[in-house]
């Protein structure tokens, strides 16, 4: 046992070290969950204190239904979900048509440059058409205000994404199955269902997983667009900072809430998730 | 069941991978086209499969012209070098995918599945997934998705060359037995010559340039090869190439090769005289160039052993004849020394000549 742990031995230092810096980046992560956490678990009064606590004094449980106390807050968890959702269908089914045509037919589709171009359009500052954007929804017959508007404008991010990351798995997914398919009899579209896609589904998981993701935590616009006759769950968070007080505690436990659906999501497909993003999607 | 009629098919244009090639496959024949590797050979049956278009030509089975006929309508079966196995669904479902493409009931595509499994001894697989089983039966699976289809022609991609020796003799001897394969128009495109003397009704030789350089059946390639460059592929070990200078000597005509004198037969001189070619390349098979006490009524020739290798059923030797490098074979249970000097002899009627400028056969 002595002399088997012997050279080992040399690089005791180095793994120490290597698990001082795993188990602080490990607190830095986790510190503001857990602050989060206690913090939602807390009374008004115990939040205000000018020393904070590190573990609440009793556990203030009700607020979790505080939060409810206003209707639209639970009415504006759904809205950011159906948004989230219906875009993210909508990315998933146009990026996957268009990622075939770009990995299949580069040169009918416009080219590599074109689907970089395509995916450049992920690399402006949003900001940056904040305005323009407003007004141009603005002058549609649903106005900004509508679930609507959302979902068509966040295609503009998520769908470059989804385009490029298709692109990139049915370039992995081998012509040649596709063309056996043929062979076999099958029509181009058949064989696309049958054999391509299967072949690239843990790859759109992955990609519905980000577009989801961007749709359900997006703020910037939905601030401005929306509010009245729509609500998303983003934009409800700031009302709990009241003009002379953030009610901490309510804001946590909502916040709390709203990270269910994704951290959910994210457990039920994390083999998929894995497995698509390493691209690795069809080793056989 | 119908016969494959290529006419003068052309792809690419400045730089033609197949270049207006004609070949006509008869119901029931066993072709096998074989050339080096990524000389066309693939492109030419993408192109029957329809998954390329040709530039120019026409592509027939039976009488339907198929030319512009989609892959998925042409009736025709290919299997591809990699497999192309459907790597999420099992062996069963893999072969079973044209009977399904043909809508046929689940009963009947269960009974076909079994029947061509069982041929193929692959029947103990069909709930496995192409990952897991090894290359040959991954070959015996593709080979089956194919078979099944009952096509009316069947092309075949390198089906076994990159699998290990045994396997691939195993299968080399089931294409031979396989009744389906044999009773409609079968195109097997191989590198290995060797593989296609065994199993080829029809070889058709490619060449560069994407041009057919020969077409015959196996012995008659094998004995009168059009051209340097069929007689060097077929056949092991390969074939000697002499460069040589006809020269008359008194009444005889003799071929010089460095110091090597060969004299020319007859026969062949008479031919010789009327082409008129001096500068030619010698053919000569290492089959008929052998120790002269195993040919005894050969002409002889001296020379030293460069490398001896006893091969178990053949012993190959490579001797130095007056500054030309010759192979020449000798019978198994022989052995020579490295650097021992050896009397050849050679029959001179088995003498090829091919034009030094294009390789082609000056006698035939």
């Amino acid at each position: 046992m002595a002399d088997q742990a012997r050279p080992d031995d040399r690089w005791r230092h180095v793994r120490v070290l290597f698990l001082a810096f795993l188990g602080l980046w490990l607190l830095f992560t986790l510190f503001p969950l857990y602050f989060m956490i206690i913090t939602a678990l807390k009374t008004t009064a115990e939040t205000n204190l000018t020393v904070p606590t590190f573990w609440p004094e009793l556990f203030a449980f009700g607020n979790f239904a505080a939060v409810f106390a206003e209707a639209t807050n639970f009415d504006a968890l759904i809205d950011s979900f159906v948004i989230a959702t219906i875009n993210t269908l909508l990315s998933l089914f146009l990026g996957t048509l268009a990622g075939y045509a770009f990995a299949r037919f580069p040169r009918q589709a416009g080219g590599e440059n074109l689907a970089f171009w395509i995916l450049s359009n992920r690399m402006f500052p949003p900001v940056a058409i904040l305005v323009p954007m407003f007004f141009l929804f603005d002058s549609t017959p649903w106005g900004t205000d509508s679930i609507w508007s959302l979902i068509i404008l966040y295609l503009v991010f998520n769908l470059p994404l989804a385009t490029w990351l298709m692109m990139v798995f049915f370039r992995d997914a081998p012509r040649e199955l596709e063309e056996a398919a043929y062979l076999d009899g099958w029509t181009p579209l058949r064989a696309f269902l049958r054999i391509t896609l299967p072949l690239v589904l843990p790859g759109m998981i992955s990609v519905a997983m980000l577009c989801w993701i961007f749709a359900w935590n997006e703020y910037l616009f939905a601030n401005l667009f929306v509010g009245t006759d729509v609500r998303t769950y983003t934009i409800v968070i700031p009302t709990f900072t009241h003009g002379s007080q953030t009610l901490w505690n309510l804001q946590m436990a909502f916040s709390l809430i709203a990270m269910i659906p994704p951290v959910t999501l994210f457990i039920l497909l994390r083999r998929y998730m894995v497995r698509g993003l390493s691209l690795g999607v069809v080793k056989g | 069941m119908a016969r494959l009629a290529i006419e003068g098919l052309c792809k690419g244009w400045d730089f033609p991978v197949i270049d207006d090639l004609s070949l006509d496959v008869e119901e029931g024949e066993f072709l096998v086209i074989v050339g080096p590797s990524g000389i066309g050979k693939t492109t030419l049956l993408r192109l029957v499969a329809g998954l390329e278009t040709p530039d120019r030509g026409r592509i027939l089975v039976g009488d339907r012209d198929v030319t512009r006929v989609p892959p998925y309508r042409r009736d025709v079966a290919m299997t591809f070098e990699s497999y192309a196995l459907y790597p999420h669904m099992t062996v069963a479902a893999n072969i079973a995918s044209p009977l399904k493409a043909r809508r046929l009931p689940e009963d009947e595509i269960r009974r076909r599945v079994g029947e061509v499994t069982r041929l193929l001894r692959i029947d103990m697989l069909l709930e496995r997934k192409p990952g897991e089983i090894s290359g040959g039966q991954k070959q015996r699976t593709a080979l089956g998705r194919t078979l099944v289809a009952d096509p009316q022609v069947f092309l075949l991609d390198e089906p076994i060359s990159h699998l290990d020796a045994r396997i691939r003799h195993e299968l080399r001897s089931q294409f031979h037995t396989l009744e389906d394969l044999r009773r409609v128009a079968t195109v097997y495109v191989t590198h290995d010559y060797a593989e296609a003397l065994s199993l080829g009704d029809r070889i058709a030789v490619m060449g560069n340039g994407g041009r057919l350089v020969q077409v015959g059946n196996p012995r008659e390639l094998f004995e009168q090869p059009a051209t340097l460059f069929v007689a060097e592929h077929l056949g092991q070990p390969t074939i000697n190439a002499i460069e040589a200078e006809l020269v008359d000597v008194d009444d005889r005509l003799e071929a010089h090769a460095g110091s090597l004198r060969l004299p020319i037969a007859p026969a062949h001189r008479a031919a010789l005289t009327k082409v008129q070619q001096r500068q030619v390349t010698i053919g000569l098979r290492p089959q008929h160039l052998r120790p002269s006490d195993e040919l005894p009524q050969g002409v002889a020739l001296e020379g030293r052993i460069d490398i001896f290798e006893a091969l178990g059923s053949t012993g190959v030797m490579i001797v130095d004849a007056g500054g030309v490098r010759l192979t020449a074979l000798t019978s198994p249970e022989r052995t020579f020394d490295h650097g021992a000097d050896v009397t050849l002899a050679w029959n001179p009627e088995a003498l090829y000549f091919f034009s030094p400028v294009d390789g082609r056969n000056i006698l035939l």
